[in-house]
């Protein structure tokens, strides 16, 4: 019954995607406004199906309905709640079955935003495309990937989850917030293959998604770092980041959809780029697609690969139609989409914006090309070839210290063009601050070059946000504001701009861990009896005793292991190897004491043996946790951008304190301040 | 055509062809059964030092003369375990035979559990321990269950990657024994 | 404006910073073995996981591979000939980095060829456009900027 609600609901959705396409088309054909108004309601429908096909799942599980293949495989009655109900997302089927839900919401977002524009044809083939897109998932679920596919008998209990999926509780939160991010890029693309379309190619199309394009890139880049955190608390290699297939499917379409978000502004502010940014949306889109593609359909191995299924070429085919029908709109269109505009100066905010995407570009290029090379080299040469850790940070690390310097310079760019003398005089104590950071770094003995000069520029970055940010707040104050209020309305004054400058800082916290990573990482493995100690890097490490227990969903042996630094005890940790019913070995589960500054990360290597001997993995992991402060500024700093810009700003200190007015330049330093700010601040009418 | 775009996107397609014809031909691939070629087919068996359960050592001296099966195996390995009736009918078949011997090398598991499932499965050919996993090393084995013939000059003459059926085993044992003199 | 003194703190600036690279780049005698085994067993695939290489990997065959490429780097022999002797043994794709020839170029030469050819392409654009009548950005369109700027702070 469970099944036959999920079916039916799958087949509703499928029907009201179509029943939308038929709709929109006709009406725009007949350019009749009703038939474009209904079209669009087929996408609440969507929504509605959807939503009652993942409520049927969820209950399948939860009641652990053997009949479906699905919950046999992916739940059993030992299984915890949490884990029940994260199941929908532990395996493909459900995960595509998500993946329509989060559709569903996208769709109807646009269906409410654009209620009052139905008419316009811009909305109705965006609508159509987000249709189509919708369409070929629903039928992906009722064909080769259906969830609910039934067992001709039923079994008294199932499989469990994947034991790597039922062991830690952030797998609650990562697959939803990246398909968040993934299946929101539908928008902007959907948007832009209308534009295409319609012949519409100006800015239109850009501000009708860019926050739609904001949301999902904060989600993607929130769900990859959860990812990798994930990854360390629970995998126990003592790292975050393999450069493994499923994690570069995930940072690919974040790589492009980056570039994008800073490209866009070139184009809202210059009319400029309009060919690339819309081929960087389309591939952003088209990346979402190669990645589950190349994730799920088993040709490549991965970590991840939990499951394979016949869905391969189903979505190499629309892979295919997407690429190259939009390739094909690109060409058509090529000559109406030629940048009216031009840019004057190699030393302005625009040229580092083209600079900062070519790097995102080829960083793309690096991480697609390492991914799918093994594959080339089969195919081709008949080799089986490795890509790994050692070529992807060969070749990304000079790229992504590149983008840092861009980072700590482009901010202080004046639009249009620039004098040395305005650069060097904005710059100086920034490029100084970093400099001595970079100093005091050698004198503590740091010689690894790259390690030295991503420290110099992270700083040099800092120092350029906190000199923005005192300038923002000085303008206010001198305006009148009182300091307490000062921030927030700084912030609400240019949210775009603030936004940006606290992603910028997430980047710095992330950039700065990565490169402790390469510098002071120790890693160690020891053997220890009952009682005995040893000492690493300066920490000692006692193992006390084993404590074994045991739940229906697993049996666990956790070794405690006490942590002492000279005389100061840090407390006893706890890494573990469970055992779960069904599964060939042991899943081991780091015990981490995370520190501002190091991580103390545990494994149990070998679990204790008779003689209460234990094997250790002991890491000492620098600065990791500021990944994770990293990805929460950066989700702050999306927030903050997408806060609607107050049109109450700040008035010149001689007409009074609380009296609003318009939004005039606040006093500052010459030109930059009005260029720093957000950027509609100016007309995009310069380019007509 | 002034301008670019044309180009561009028309070389983008061509590129994005050829990768969706790549990706085409490898949807049918299992990416595992790449694993089953072994690097040291054809060559000589490596050199390897092992502990048998009653504490002899075993070295790769000891399989000349004789064709051998080498199994890589452990007790906690789910197709180890689908494989072991199959290991047994063929030993019980070629136990009398003076020129064949058999060696269980264990990857990656404790003494204990390995006797305690020798003792309940009462399986006779000679198993040992490989501490450290040099045996496994030098073998190039990636995972477990994989079986070498070996001949009786000592070259890997066959192998077979993951669980190996009584049928595969004759084959490797045929193997061995064709690869006398060659 | 002081154009002069003006440069006088980012000489300074570049004069520490080339300090500090020549110094960290300066070679300080030899590398560990424990640097030497690091290198190695994290350019060695893991023959049991999928993306991990053996010097991050947990596994017993990365264990093994870590002590055995330990022992080999004490006996003296060479990264080369230990890299030799894993391929020997597992093939090609034991190497987590791509070897440079044949295919090999592709995979090491294609972002090097989009980052110069890109940077060509902006190099010649950025003359055009310097070089190009000013056709779309007049003191006209300037104006216009001023005055919009001015309306829309006081509307």
């Amino acid at each position: 019954m469970r099944a036959s609600l999920g079916v039916l609901a799958l087949a509703l959705g499928a029907v009201s995607a179509l029943l939308g396409i038929v709709v929109l088309l006709l009406g725009l054909r007949r350019k009749d406004d009703r038939l474009l108004r209904v079209g669009l309601r087929y996408a609440f429908f969507v929504l509605g199906a959807s939503a009652v096909a993942v409520v049927a799942m969820e209950w399948a599980l939860i009641t652990h309905d053997f009949s479906i293949r699905y919950v046999a495989e992916n739940n059993a009655r030992s299984t915890p709640l949490l884990f029940t109900i994260t199941g929908l997302w532990a395996a493909l089927e459900g995960s595509i079955l998500l993946w329509g839900l989060i559709l569903g919401v996208y769709l109807a977002w646009m269906a409410i935003h654009f209620r009052h524009r139905a008419a316009d044809p811009m909305v109705a083939w965006a609508m159509v495309v987000a249709f189509v897109v919708t369409l070929f998932f629903f039928v992906l679920m009722l064909g080769p990937a259906n969830p609910f596919e039934r067992l001709p008998v039923t079994p008294t209990d199932g499989q469990g989850p994947n034991p790597l999926l039922q062991n830690h509780p952030l797998m609650a939160f990562h697959p939803p917030l990246l398909y968040l991010g993934y299946v929101g890029m539908t928008v902007p693309f959907s948007f832009a293959i209308a534009a295409l379309i319609t012949g519409r190619l100006g800015e239109g199309w850009l501000t009708e998604t860019r926050r739609a394009t904001l949301v999902a890139w904060g989600f993607l880049s929130v769900g990859i770092i959860l990812g990798a955190w994930w990854s360390y608390e629970v995998l126990g290699w003592g790292g975050y980041w393999a450069w493994d297939p499923v994690e570069n499917a995930s940072l690919l379409p974040w790589l492009t959809a980056t570039a994008f978000i800073h490209s866009v502004i070139v184009q809202e502010r210059r009319g400029m780029l309009r060919v690339w940014n819309l081929s960087l949306v389309v591939a952003t889109f088209c990346l979402t697609i190669l990645g589950t593609f190349l994730t799920r359909s088993g040709v490549l191995n991965s970590v991840h690969s939990f499951s394979e299924s016949p869905i391969g070429g189903w979505l190499l085919g629309f892979l295919a139609f997407v690429t190259i029908g939009s390739v094909i709109l690109i060409a058509w269109r090529g000559d109406t989409l030629r940048a009216p505009g031009r840019i004057d100066s190699p030393v302005s905010r625009e040229a580092a914006f083209l600079v900062n995407n070519l790097l995102f570009a080829a960083l793309a290029v690096v991480v697609l090309l390492g991914t799918v090379y093994p594959l080339l080299a089969e195919a081709l040469q008949d080799r089986q070839l490795s890509v790994g850790e050692p070529y992807f940070d060969r070749m990304t690390t000079p790229i992504g210290v590149a983008l840092l310097f861009l980072m700590a310079v482009a901010p202080a760019l004046p639009w249009r063009a620039t004098s040395g003398d305005v650069l060097r005089r904005r710059l100086v104590v920034p490029a100084w601050f970093g400099v001595g950071v970079m100093v005091v770094a050698a004198l503590f003995g740091v010689r690894e070059i790259w390690t030295l000069v991503t420290f110099g520029l992270a700083a040099f970055a800092v120092g350029g946000i906190v000199r923005q940010v005192a300038l923002g707040f000085r303008a206010q104050h001198v305006a009148g504001v009182s300091w307490w209020e000062v921030p927030w309305r700084t912030v609400r004054g240019s949210p775009r701009l603030y936004g940006g400058l606290v992603v910028h800082l997430g980047i710095v916290a992330i950039a700065v861990a990565l490169a402790s990573a390469s510098a002071f990482t120790t890693k160690d493995e020891v053997r220890l009896r009952k009682g005995e100690s040893t000492t690493v890097a300066g920490y000692t490490f006692t193992y006390t005793g084993r404590e074994v227990s045991s739940t229906d969903q697993k049996r666990t042996v956790k070794a405690q292991v006490r942590i002492e630094r000279g005389d100061r005890d840090l407390g006893t940790y706890a890494p573990a190897v469970s055992m779960f019913p069904g599964a060939t070995s042991g899943i081991g589960t780091p015990s981490v004491k995370t520190g501002p500054l190091r991580d103390i990360y545990l494994t149990l290597i070998s679990a204790p043996t008779d003689r209460d001997r234990v094997t250790i993995g002991i890491a000492i992991n620098p600065m990791v946790v500021w990944i994770w402060i990293g990805g929460g500024l950066m989700a702050v700093g999306t927030a903050i951008a997408l806060l609607p810009k107050s049109r109450r700003v700040v008035v010149p200190p001689a007409v009074g304190r609380d009296r609003p007015a318009g939004d005039g330049p606040p006093a500052g330093d010459g030109p930059e301040a009005p260029d720093g700010k957000d950027d509609r601040d100016v007309p995009v009418g310069v380019r007509a | 055509m002034k301008h670019p775009a044309r180009w561009i996107a028309t070389a983008v397609a061509v590129v994005l062809v050829a990768l969706a014809v790549v990706f085409g031909t490898q949807i049918g691939n299992d990416p595992r059964a790449d694993a089953s070629r072994s690097q040291l087919a054809g060559k000589d068996a490596p050199k390897f030092t092992v502990k048998t359960l009653d504490g002899t050592t075993l070295t790769k001296a000891d399989l000349a003369g004789k064709a051998t099966i080498v199994n890589f195996w452990n007790t906690w390995c789910i197709p180890c375990r689908e494989e072991a009736p199959d290991l047994q009918a063929f030993y019980a078949k070629h136990a009398d035979d003076p020129d064949f011997q058999m060696i269980g090398i264990v990857r990656d598991d404790n003494k204990g559990a390995v006797e305690k499932w020798v003792k309940n499965r009462g399986d006779e050919w000679l198993i040992a321990m490989d501490p450290g996993g040099n045996a496994a090393l030098a073998f190039g084995t990636r995972g477990q269950p994989e079986t070498f013939a070996v001949s009786p000059d000592g070259l890997i003459v066959g192998y077979q990657f993951g669980p190996s059926s009584v049928a595969d085993l004759d084959t490797l044992l045929a193997a061995a024994r064709g690869g006398v003199g060659a | 404006m002081s154009r002069g003194r003006g440069w006088i703190p980012w000489v300074g600036l570049v004069a520490v910073v080339v300090a500090v690279v020549v110094w960290a780049v300066w070679p300080s005698g030899d590398q560990t073995d424990a640097e030497r085994v690091r290198n190695i067993t994290h350019q060695l695939r893991c023959p049991d996981c999928e993306s991990l290489s053996a010097g991050d990997s947990q596994t017993a065959s990365a264990r093994a591979i870590r002590r055995d490429v330990t022992q080999r780097v004490a006996e003296g022999q060479s990264a080369a000939t230990i890299k030799r002797a894993y391929v020997d043994r597992y093939g090609e794709s034991i190497l987590l980095e791509p070897e440079r020839d044949g295919i090999g170029l592709v995979v090491w030469g294609l972002p090097l060829l989009v980052l110069v050819g890109g940077g060509v392409g902006l190099f010649f654009a950025f003359r055009r456009w310097r070089n190009a009548a000013p056709v779309h950005a007049t003191e006209a369109d300037e104006e216009l900027v001023r005055e919009m700027r001015r309306g829309d702070g006081a509307s």
